[in-house]
């Protein structure tokens, strides 16, 4: 019995159990309603995809009748933006927590501008169409990179088949993708560590993420989800090298090698990892066997407490009270190539779940917390290169609804029947 | 060491000074009975490697927002000082400054913060009615008379005691102290003074007992058998270990300072409210208001009532001689602008707390556990009794603005 009994009805890719490990290929694919497009058409094409990638999570191809292909462990996410609730014929309002207060700002239109005001994230400059805002994001995770893009490429090929003649277009068009994956030494780009202090598997997570019930009866259909959020990011790999190992220990507020938690300075201003961390003789915390022990202490020094790892956080124990922010993150790096040298840029998807993206924002924008800073460190003063260590390329907010029984896929009671 | 003034913000005499620190001990003392744990301390100077916890909050109203929806909790939260007796209980509260504009339409010019103690204030009230007139003319910028503060020509002529109640009766309310319960003080306060000016906290629930109250609550190794061994207790939990308390895990303060506390006594370590006690304005994100394109004039967000880092007042808007209203601020929150339209909005982006301090964990033993047998199941806030009372608030608001 979980903690919560709606949290039975999450839809997979989560991965919110002790049981299950997430997969470590990440690809999110970003639909659109097609112009004049109906609510009965859309849920139509919904329906076809639907089946299409559960016969993918089965081994079956649609090319390939009768064969088997591997499944590669793939799961499908489905998710709502805020304008899939305006096409005609919904039967739903756009949810609460949807509303333009917990989402993401546009760029401006010559490129760049804040992501939220007052948090520390820009859209790169060369960034004027944010492609992470569609009416609906699909997230896939699968063992390999194929499973994942092999998905992508079917529902290219399904929507394809869709397309009406009279208008050229199919009810929903494929607008963009990102992929992406864990690294095997389950570190990021900037070599630390990723994700140790993230929410421990099972109850935790389901408190932080699992929608709740409130007054708002209009969306009591979607208790038992979660909302997601989606960031690219680039990241400013030679600026990050540019730093001694201690300027970046103390932005991210872990030792580089070992991942172990600084919890204070020595009297030369270096950092001090906390007494028998990693433990049981282990060289490293690795984020996937990091528990609670791992976690890092209160701090009291200004410049520990301004660090990522402090900042992201603030070891609230109640952690379904929004206002604890605390949110359930993965991160998938990816490499892009590109036209300017070197030749490709180091990018990141950031994907996290919670209850309300309320947290998220405002994780992302009081002081103390991310506010005003872009990474971590002191956002008055920061290293070179600092303010724009990550750069965001593409950013969006949806609704995951429950699984609900006799639903032929997630979210259909908000569509009409016929 | 004794604890020296909130924030601060005021030099007492040493007799003041040391009264305070009793008050401060009575409080607690009043509590020991019920709540006492050996993971909790008045002495903050004992503790063994002390570091800074974050025990902090937002400070607009939470139950409101569970019980009827942001949109009405926001505006029964403003609606003036029916809004602040009874839903101002997050540790902090507000008052708008109205004023008229050009076309004579009375608005809002300012929204005035306080999460000033009532006991201290009560205490200056009590003792020394020239240093309350000083500290109200220091913190509004006017002298009052002493009937505003005391409904009395001269309080000089009244006991310690005939003042206190007196004080308490005009500005202050009763805190849910039974002496003036007793003496039939309303729990809150008759006079206009601190209505109009937010002096300091007068929601009973605000009180320096109950702060004390909330951190004791959760400052306990309650624990629970889990398939991977004894754990943490749960929050649900914590706050059913008592009769009655379920509701407070409903608010923003009070599950923020339990579960902080409890947390800290899970790892051994015992909770100290440093000095000086008191509950302050932690952070804001003065980036978010803007009066046109610009960010607001420094001269518009005027913190007070302590250092920095302990501020216990905030004064925010234009001043009177200037054109402007509280409603030409905009907040930019997500992708939206919003005018702002009093309080409530500001403390959404305001967090509140006292200093807190942790020592040293140590491994406990299994005796020391306290192992929690009540229910895991989620407290269903929108079902809670204080909703009911919520609702004819809002119903009266319906009516009266129909």
């Amino acid at each position: 019995m979980p903690w919560f009994a709606a949290a039975e009805r999450l839809q997979e890719g989560i991965f919110h159990s002790e049981r299950v490990c997430p997969r470590r290929h990440l690809g999110v694919l970003f639909l659109r309603a097609s112009h004049g497009a109906s609510a009965w058409q859309v849920r139509a094409t919904l329906d076809a995809l639907w089946r299409m990638w559960s016969g993918l999570k089965r081994g079956e191809s649609p090319e390939l009748p009768g064969m088997r292909i591997p499944s590669e462990n793939l799961t499908v996410t489905l998710g709502y933006g805020p304008r899939a609730f305006c096409l005609e014929g919904m039967l739903r309002p756009t949810p609460g927590e949807l509303a333009p207060s917990f989402l993401f700002r546009s760029p401006i239109p010559a490129g760049g501008g804040l992501v939220l005001p007052g948090s520390g994230l820009r859209y790169a400059a060369d960034v004027r169409v944010n492609l992470a805002t569609e009416d609906f994001a699909v997230q896939f995770l699968a063992d390999s990179p194929l499973a994942v893009e092999r998905a992508i490429v079917e529902s290219w090929a399904l929507l394809r088949g869709l397309v009406d003649e009279s208008t050229g277009v199919a009810p929903l068009q494929i607008t963009s993708h990102f992929t992406g994956h864990t690294r095997e030494d389950e570190r990021s780009w900037l070599d630390f560590h990723d994700g140790i202090s993230n929410l421990q598997p099972g109850e935790e997570r389901l408190r932080a993420t699992v929608i709740k019930p409130t007054n708002r009866a209009e969306d009591a259909w979607t208790v038992g989800g979660t909302y997601f959020a989606f960031f690219r990011f680039a990241v400013d790999v030679e600026s990050w090298r540019a730093l001694g190992r201690k300027t970046q220990e103390l932005i991210v507020g872990r030792d580089k090698l070992s991942g172990a938690a600084i919890t204070s300075l020595d009297a030369n201003g270096n950092p001090v990892t906390a007494i028998g961390c990693p433990i049981h003789g282990a060289r490293e915390v690795l984020p996937s066997t990091a528990t609670a022990v791992d976690e890092p202490p209160d701090v009291s020094e200004e410049i520990l407490r301004q660090s990522h790892a402090q900042r992201a956080n603030h070891h609230r124990r109640d952690i379904e009270n929004r206002d604890s922010l605390r949110i359930y993150r993965q991160s998938f790096e990816a490499l892009e190539a590109i036209d300017t040298p070197p030749g490709f840029r180091a990018a990141v998807n950031f994907t996290c779940y919670q209850d309300t993206p309320e947290r998220l924002v405002r994780l992302l924008t009081q002081p103390g917390w991310m506010g005003r800073t872009n990474f971590g460190g002191d956002p008055d003063s920061p290293h070179p290169g600092m303010a724009s260590l990550m750069t965001t390329r593409a950013a969006g907010v949806y609704l995951v609804p429950p699984n609900a029984e006799g639903e032929s896929f997630p979210g259909a009671v908000a569509f009409p029947k016929d | 060491m004794p604890y020296d003034a909130p924030g601060f913000a005021d030099t007492l005499s040493p007799a003041l000074l040391q009264r305070w620190n009793e008050v401060i001990r009575e409080n607690h003392q009043r509590l020991l009975p019920e709540y006492d744990s050996g993971f909790f301390s008045l002495e903050p100077e004992a503790l063994r490697a002390p570091v800074r916890a974050h025990m902090k909050w937002f400070g607009d109203p939470a139950e409101p927002a569970v019980c009827i929806g942001r949109v009405a909790a926001r505006r029964l939260s403003d609606w003036g000082w029916r809004g602040r007796h009874q839903l101002h209980n997050e540790y902090v509260e507000y008052a708008h400054t109205w004023r008229q504009d050009a076309s004579g339409k009375w608005r809002i010019k300012r929204v005035t913060v306080t999460t000033e103690l009532r006991e201290y204030w009560t205490l200056i009230a009590e003792h020394s009615p020239n240093g309350l007139r000083s500290l109200v003319r220091d913190t509004i910028g006017l002298t009052p008379g002493w009937k505003q503060l005391y409904n009395h020509e001269y309080p000089f002529e009244l006991s310690p005691q005939e003042r206190k109640i007196a004080f308490s009766r005009q500005c202050a309310g009763h805190g849910d102290d039974p002496a003036l319960i007793e003496a039939g003080v309303p729990a809150q306060p008759d006079g206009d003074l601190n209505r109009d000016h937010a002096l300091f906290m007068t929601h009973p629930i605000n009180g320096l007992d109950d702060l004390i109250q909330i951190v004791l609550i959760g400052a306990r190794p309650y624990m629970r058998e889990t398939k991977d061994g004894v754990r943490p207790a749960t929050k649900e939990q914590v706050f059913r270990m008592r009769v009655g308390q379920e509701r407070l895990a409903c608010r923003h303060a009070d599950p923020a300072a339990a579960m902080s506390a409890h947390g800290a006594a899970c790892e051994g370590r015992t909770v100290a409210l440093a000095n000086p006690i008191g509950v302050y304005l932690l952070t804001m994100n003065s980036d978010l208001f803007h009066v046109g394109e610009e960010l607001l004039p420094k001269h518009w967000i005027h913190f007070s009532r302590g250092k920095p880092g302990m501020f216990q007042r905030l004064e925010f808007g234009p001043p009177d001689d200037e054109q402007e209203f509280l409603d030409d601020i905009s907040i930019a929150v997500g992708s939206s602008e919003e005018w702002l339209t009093g309080g409530f909005q500001l403390l959404q982006h305001i967090e509140i707390g006292p200093l807190v301090l942790v020592g040293e964990g140590r491994a406990l033993s299994e005796t020391e556990h306290i192992m929690a047998t009540t229910s895991e199941a989620p407290v269903r806030c929108h079902e809670a009794a204080i909703c009911d009372q919520i609702r004819e608030l809002n119903a009266l608001y319906e009516r009266e603005h129909a």
